[in-house]
């Protein structure tokens, strides 16, 4: 559906208005296009080409080096492991970022109150704190020597575990460290989306005689698949970021690297080693295959749903 | 088909509170567990007993005196605030551009948007750093700021997504009586947007609040750093003082208490406004 | 223009008034007039929080009566991002002229940095000035056959104990154990008591191989040998590396990271840590009025002597003015002086580098009478062993390749240590080899 952007004045009159009109989308665009231009696109390609360069940015660049970064990269079994685990850390944390919080952001509006709004901010209260202090209470908690987990399930005969040191376990506590804050911000955003609906359709379903439960299944979550959608799609790609700092601060990638990502790995190389060549190179495949995943997506849904 | 008589009629009152607060106990555990260790003395700080035999406000104290508290929540709250109504501003005149001017280019755009999202961050943040220092920028709020609102697809995706789901009837309506975009934007859309903003804003501001690594870079003079940047004062080479730490990170997270409760207010009273009762 | 597009124009007035208002906001510090020079200083240990932080502070301030024709604008860095830090502002053409670096990032920070020739800038007032303080830390600096670097923060591995412990295991704590044999007797008696036997700090944070190196030199192995040859995986070395893991198999060791045995050492559940001396002040605060704290010195292994070797950081000089050298070579000449190193003591808890200091009423003779603690490792300090560090730019990238891949899997998790090791030394070969 497009709307005219021409008042329905004298439409022959001036060519200027004609012209701001048609410029006016521009101006409005443009503080987008220059942010992600400039700050984003821009960096990104300097980034590409050192992926191609032998340069650590202290000393001169040696010059071309073609793909040999991206073969070192390629040779590297921890860039493979890195990989793999990124799916990994986006196919956990999906229910974390859709159906979880979509439950708990519909549970608190069906009953709008004070206790709804008191649960709502004790929910996105683990936001709020530093994430490192957070991550130190967990690795507190989970010392496997002294710490507070341990002994609780030792009240239940469980046998000391070590959490983070254990490369079967360290993934999925990462995991259940970082479904907090995922799960919160996503209920807010998710909340968001709640409060704008229209009322009055549920309003006229409720005099009907529909049920909460109807309501909800057949009104609100049809309403609320965009936001799902973009959730969900947003935590496939921005899932290995959001555990980064949990990485950081409990297991720095490890144990034998069970908890790395490439988002990890590439701050590895490119921060700390300051292997800037190998870490564009990383940088360049991450970024293909999501163009591809995202070219590959919008071909499907071409495909599919009719325009 | 559909269930008149489903038995559960609507979640009990019991089922609804209760299922909450386990769901609370789970997130909010290790926020209370850092709270309550920021009172142990430093002899006592791994116990697990929740109370230490002889609590102590030394760790505030320490905090307190040592500690520049107000400079680095004065230079994080700038940066926060500051890219969050940057990003805020950026977003709702572009979605509002995507949605309602409906331009030829607007899939390509959304496709660049989105895909500024996938681009890994850590391997731009040297030659967004080496671009800050060649515009002078470094030790300056604008080198905080502004590079940081190249991460604005987020809040752009969000809003399109809201300002699509606003009803048409009223812009169209708006717009036959001869208002000029801006003002449909501003009279119309903005207000419809509230929520959104809010809840964008909270993230955004968040999100920013915790940022590390470009702070690192582009503000290491003590008078400009930031908290997360502070924080990293209490982990040593000699040693970590985590009743310090903790005890640091509480009080910080006051003024992001103040803002989520400031911005919340707008998505509970829209809440209050469209739920049913 | 109408009512409308006047607020964007406004807008974007105002932006693009703030942006160009901030362009010129901070126009960098120039400096070397006839009065006073000012030079930038990076250290970790500057504005942290304890006895470091509050220690550099009254370096500082105590250079600034000393120097006021010079002007010294610290940076706070946290310790594991000071090189990134420095090859960021490096790479932007800003690079602090003197920095506190720590040694397992040295030889990397000399591959790839512009670092001076301390020993040059310095000239005719090198011999003098050096003299005195222990040749070993010295020489650790050395690169391209001149000094860059003067040992500054230094720390040595020392074993720390838990006296009450020792007592209820029928252990006597004025005799901590000195061999690697009497080491694990003590744990076996520990663990007999109830509690964890010993953990050695071989995985520091900063995944530095100090310990690591310390327990292959006290084993008659190297990491690397005086041609820069990798032979971390030589017989000795492994052996080395195999008895600490026989601690872990044999239940003597908790397979755990080295903050989480920090954790268990502070609520008097282990028996003894073996782990850097810089640790001594966190580690008394977490024991007081809980158990009684004891040091001993590195364990010896095999009837050979014990070769611990340090860590720490030694300062470097970036600068390339040559006011500002001349001004850094003051600084450094300060921190390193017979005072500078006192007061490093006295406030910063880290060892005196100078041997005649100790004893020395006028310096640190009253410290150590009453801070016994630090008596055992400083004995040792005098043989310390040079740290020795891969060759090249790729040097700390090898290192954290040998904590994570080889020592890790070994001491933690069981895997084979012969040839574990000599898989990682075949990649550190080839990493450090592609120069």
């Amino acid at each position: 559906m497009t709307l005219t952007t021409v008042p329905p004045r004298a439409v022959r009159e001036d060519a200027p208005r004609r012209v701001r009109a048609s410029v006016r989308p521009w101006l409005y665009l443009s503080p987008v296009l220059v942010a992600i231009g400039v700050w984003i696109y821009a960096p990104a390609l300097f980034t590409v080409a050192l992926s191609v360069l032998d340069w650590n940015l202290t000393t001169p660049p040696t010059g071309f080096v073609g793909a040999d970064n991206f073969a070192r990269l390629f040779r590297s079994a921890d860039f493979w492991q890195a990989l793999a685990q990124t799916a990994l850390y986006a196919l956990a944390l999906l229910p974390f970022s859709t159906v979880i919080p979509l439950g708990l952001a519909i549970m608190l509006w069906q009953r709008p109150g004070r206790a709804s709004t008191v649960y709502r901010s004790l929910l996105f209260l683990p936001v709020m704190m530093a994430p490192v202090a957070v991550a130190v209470s967990w690795k507190f908690m989970l010392n496997p020597l002294v710490g507070l987990a341990n002994e609780v399930v030792g009240w239940f005969g469980v046998p000391p575990v070590n959490w983070l040191g254990d490369p079967s376990t360290a993934l999925v506590v990462i995991v259940a460290v970082t479904a907090a804050k995922v799960t919160a911000f996503n209920m807010l955003l998710f909340s968001a989306a709640l409060s704008g609906l229209d009322r009055r359709t549920i309003e006229a379903a409720r005099l009907e005689g529909a049920t909460s439960w109807e309501i909800t299944r057949f009104i609100v979550a049809p309403q609320l698949a965009g936001t799902t959608a973009l959730l969900g799609t947003l935590s496939l790609v921005l899932a290995g970021q959001w555990v980064f700092t949990n990485v950081t601060v409990l297991t720095q990638g490890g144990p034998d690297g069970v908890t790395d990502n490439i988002y990890y790995r590439i701050y590895t190389l490119g921060f700390e080693f300051f292997e800037t060549g190998t870490a564009s190179a990383a940088a360049v495949v991450v970024l293909l295959v999501f163009a591809v995943a995202g070219i590959a997506w919008r071909l499907v849904r071409r495909s599919h749903v009719p325009r | 088909m559909s269930r008149v008589r489903h038995p559960l009629r609507r979640l009990a009152p019991v089922a609804w509170h209760s299922t909450l607060v386990v769901v609370v106990i789970a997130m909010v555990f290790p926020v209370v567990w850092a709270l309550l260790t920021s009172f142990k003395p430093a002899n006592d700080i791994y116990s697990i007993a929740p109370f230490s035999a002889e609590p102590t406000l030394d760790n505030y104290a320490r905090v307190l005196a040592d500690w520049p508290v107000v400079t680095l929540l004065g230079n994080t709250f700038v940066m926060a605030a500051g890219v969050a109504v940057g990003q805020i501003v950026i977003a709702v005149l572009g979605a509002y551009a995507l949605v309602h001017f409906s331009p030829r280019s607007r899939g390509p755009i959304l496709v660049l948007v989105t895909i500024s999202l996938a681009i890994p961050p850590q391997a731009l943040i040297i030659p967004q750093f080496l671009m800050t220092a060649r515009l002078g920028w470094l030790n300056t709020d604008a080198g905080l700021i502004v590079p940081q609102l190249g991460t604005c697809a987020l809040a752009v995706l969000l809003l399109v997504q809201h300002v699509e789901a606003l009803p048409r009837s009223l812009t169209s309506a708006a717009r036959l009586d001869g208002a000029t975009p801006f003002e449909v934007l501003w009279h119309i859309v903005l207000p419809g947007l509230r929520p959104a903003i809010a809840a964008v804003a909270i993230l955004v501001f968040i999100t920013t609040w915790n940022e590390y690594l470009w702070p690192l870079l582009v503000s290491p003079r003590a008078e400009d750093t930031t908290v997360q940047i502070g924080l990293t004062q209490f982990q040593t080479a000699e040693g970590n003082d985590y009743g310090g730490l903790l005890a640091a990170a509480t009080l910080t997270s006051i003024p992001i208490i103040v803002v989520y409760l400031f911005a919340s207010r707008r998505i509970t009273d829209a809440f209050l406004q469209s739920g049913i009762k | 223009m109408n009512r409308s597009t006047r607020p964007l124009v406004a807008t974007a007035a105002a932006v693009s008034i703030l942006a160009l208002s901030a362009c010129a906001a901070s126009a960098p510090d120039t400096s070397a007039t006839g009065a006073s020079t000012t030079i930038t200083f990076s250290s970790y240990s500057y504005g942290t929080q304890g006895a470091a932080g509050d220690g550099m502070q009254v370096l500082l301030d105590a250079f600034a009566e000393a120097h006021p024709d010079i002007t010294v604008v610290p940076e706070a860095v946290p310790v594991a991002d000071a090189l990134t830090k420095t090859k960021a502002a490096v790479a932007a053409g800003s690079p602090p002229d003197v920095q506190q670096l720590g040694y397992s990032k040295m030889a990397e920070a000399f591959a790839t940095l512009p670092v001076q020739s301390i020993e040059e800038i310095a000239g005719d007032e090198w011999d003098a000035h050096v003299d005195g303080i222990a040749p070993g830390l010295v020489s650790t600096g050395e690169a391209d056959g001149t000094v860059k670097a003067l040992p500054f923060t230094v720390s040595i591995p020392t074993l720390f104990y838990n006296a009450d412990i020792f007592r209820e295991a029928g252990l006597d704590p004025e005799e901590p154990p000195a061999t690697i044999d009497e080491v694990e007797d003590a744990a076996d008696a520990i663990v007999a008591a109830g509690h964890n036997g010993v953990y050695f700090g071989l995985l520091d944070q900063g995944k530095s191989d100090y310990l690591t190196q310390s327990v292959i030199d006290s084993a008659g192995g190297m990491t690397v040998d005086d041609d820069g040859e990798v032979v971390l995986d030589s017989a000795k070395a492994v052996a080395g590396i195999q008895r600490i893991q026989d601690l872990t198999t044999g239940g003597l060791q908790p397979a755990v990271g080295i903050d989480d045995a920090v954790a268990a050492f502070s609520t008097g559940d282990l028996g003894m840590f073996v782990a850097t001396t810089a640790l001594m002040s966190n580690l008394q605060t977490g024991a007081a009025d809980t158990f009684e704290l004891r040091t001993g010195g590195f364990p010896s292994f095999d009837a050979k002597p014990a070769r611990p070797t340090h860590s720490g950081a030694g300062l470097v000089v970036l600068a390339a003015d040559e006011a500002k050298q001349d001004a850094a070579w003051e600084f450094v000449k300060f921190m390193t002086s017979e005072q500078g190193y006192t007061m490093i003591t006295e406030e910063m808890g880290y060892l005196p580098l100078r041997a005649n200091l100790a004893t020395d009423d006028e310096f640190l003779a009253g410290y150590f009478a009453e801070n016994t603690l630090l008596l055992p490792p400083l004995g040792q300090l005098g043989d310390v062993t040079p740290y020795r560090s891969f060759a090249g730019a790729k040097s700390n990238q090898a290192t954290v390749m040998l904590q994570d891949d080889a020592i890790s899997p070994i001491i933690l998790r069981g895997a084979d240590a012969r040839q574990t090791m000599s898989e990682v030394a075949d990649r550190i070969r080839e990493l450090v080899g592609s120069e």
